[in-house]
């Protein structure tokens, strides 16, 4: 019973690995498939614009509002603005905006290409002389690897904005001294590897997301499970996979 | 006429269940013929192996005296090109209307500027009697035309076969005729097919040969009336079975 799951774990992770690799060979050939890309960078990136300010936002406010009081016992107040920014950009931000998008466009992908499966339009993609990795997934993955980046970048700034107004709201914190601090903390390779992670994680959900929707086999049932499973799934490796790229991020730039 | 299409011996399981056992016919330049079997005998499975939607396990597939089971995914694009497949759900796009969908082969295969795909377009939407759904989206249509879109998107390329999968399941007496009556007109115009059906009438009004699969092989080739006089008993028991 075990060894029938770790042996079908196995074979999904060395689908998974062709599937990656199979794109990433049509990513680099033609023919390209432009207005296609800027469709789900649209689909994925602006329209999840609005969610991703309230998050940044709200995590922002939240934060300051918690080490602030938690601090002030210790006369620590100024250190704020430093903790702030910093857990924002490099953990926060990447973290909930990425577990964010896969919940909202990670099993999105998973339905739509399920659906699209169950319905055959999958085979008629082939069947018209077509490659479903060119039409459906090259796509959605540059869509996700571009835009996750910028979404958290935009979130941990939000972040920031709304610890700013708390620190001046409630700590009487001038606003010129809150920038500095924030300027003063965060450094330009920070800001790169927050991008870089939520490259990787906007990747990991595409990916996740596209073959579990050709997996997808047991009709409107099977759509379901299929989106299901993808939530679980990516936020699992999100997780995971943060500790160890933070950690390699700390060596490299620390 | 020369044989367009040769199939040898084709074996195909899936897991334990053995489906195909040896599937051998030939499709001729400009001929249609009917695929006729029981459910589950492997109709469309067959249908779906010629232009490699499903592997086979062993056996040849000759197009134009070449064989194309050996091609990997990407050889088979062009092949798709030229033997076409319209689905028994129509299997349209859902998310483009009823122009794009048309259109989608010809933006993909051909260098034909925009002008010219709408003019193809319209010409194939009078042949399916549709003029009027050119901006109608899959959601839009019933099954019947969502059938017959399917069957004008199959044939946009101007393919040299076209295989046809249960076209008329599920329809109603006036759509099976719509239907029957674009093929009729697709056969007119000298393409080839492959009509899976159980449909034994329209079977017979549409094809030149009709092909009837048991257990795994060919149990019956011959023509429309070679089936109707057939006094082997697998036949006259099939046709009371299915009528």
């Amino acid at each position: 019973m075990i060894a029938a799951k770790i042996k079908n774990d196995m074979r999904t992770l060395g689908e998974i690995m062709i599937l990656s690799k199979d794109t990433f060979k049509c990513m680099f050939s033609r023919p390209f498939y432009l207005g296609r890309l800027f469709e789900q960078i649209i689909h994925l990136g602006v329209e999840s614009l609005s969610i991703t300010i309230v998050i940044g936002v709200v995590t922002g406010l939240v934060m300051t509002l918690q080490f602030g009081y938690g601090l002030e016992k210790f006369g620590g107040t100024l250190y704020v603005p430093a903790i702030v920014s910093l857990s924002l950009m490099r953990e926060l931000a990447p973290i909930f905006t990425s577990l964010l998008i896969a919940g909202r466009i990670g099993s999105g992908i998973s339905a739509e290409i399920g659906a699209m499966n169950v319905t055959q339009q999958v085979d008629a993609i082939r069947a018209l002389g077509t490659n479903p990795l060119r039409v459906l997934v090259v796509p959605r993955v540059l869509a996700a690897i571009l835009s996750l980046p910028l979404l958290t970048t935009l979130s941990a700034f939000m972040g920031i904005l709304g610890g700013l107004s708390i620190a001046y709201l409630e700590f009487n914190m001038p606003a010129g001294f809150y920038i500095n601090k924030v300027l003063a903390t965060i450094k330009l390779t920070d800001v790169f590897g927050s991008m870089a992670k939520c490259a990787f994680f906007g990747l990991v959900i595409a990916i996740l997301a596209c073959y579990r929707g050709f997996q997808t086999r047991e009709g409107t049932i099977g759509v379901g499970e299929a989106a299901k499973w993808v939530v679980v799934r990516t936020s699992i490796v999100i997780l995971i996979s943060d500790f160890f790229l933070s950690k390699i991020l700390i060596l490299l730039f620390d | 006429m020369m044989n367009i299409l040769e199939v040898n011996n084709i074996h195909k399981s899936f897991d334990e269940k053995h489906i195909h056992k040896g599937v051998t016919f030939y499709l001729k330049q400009g001929e249609t013929i009917g695929l006729l079997g029981h459910s589950g005998t492997g109709k469309s499975v067959l249908l779906r192996s010629l232009i490699g939607l499903e592997h086979i396990d062993e056996g040849e597939i000759k197009f134009h005296q070449k064989r194309i089971d050996t091609l990997t995914e990407t050889q088979l694009y062009p092949i798709r090109t030229k033997i076409s497949y319209a689905f028994q759900s129509g299997a349209l796009f859902d998310s483009i209307n009823v122009f794009e969908n048309i259109a989608y082969p010809l933006f993909e295969h051909t260098k034909l500027s925009e002008d010219e795909i709408e003019g193809r377009v319209k010409d194939i939407l009078k042949i399916i009697n549709m003029e009027d759904a050119y901006h109608l989206m899959p959601s839009d249509l019933s099954g019947g035309m969502q059938k017959r879109v399917g069957l004008a998107r199959a044939m946009a390329l101007h393919p040299e076969i076209l295989l046809y999968d249960e076209p008329t399941a599920g329809l109603d007496p006036l759509n099976v005729e719509m239907v029957l009556e674009v093929m009729a007109r697709f056969k007119e115009q000298g393409l080839s097919g492959i009509f899976v059906t159980h449909d034994i009438p329209a079977a017979k009004r549409i094809c030149d040969r009709l092909l009837i699969l048991k257990e795994g092989r060919i149990g019956f080739n011959g023509t429309v009336e070679e089936f109707e006089n057939s006094t082997d008993p697998f036949v006259q028991t099939f046709m009371a079975s299915e009528e």
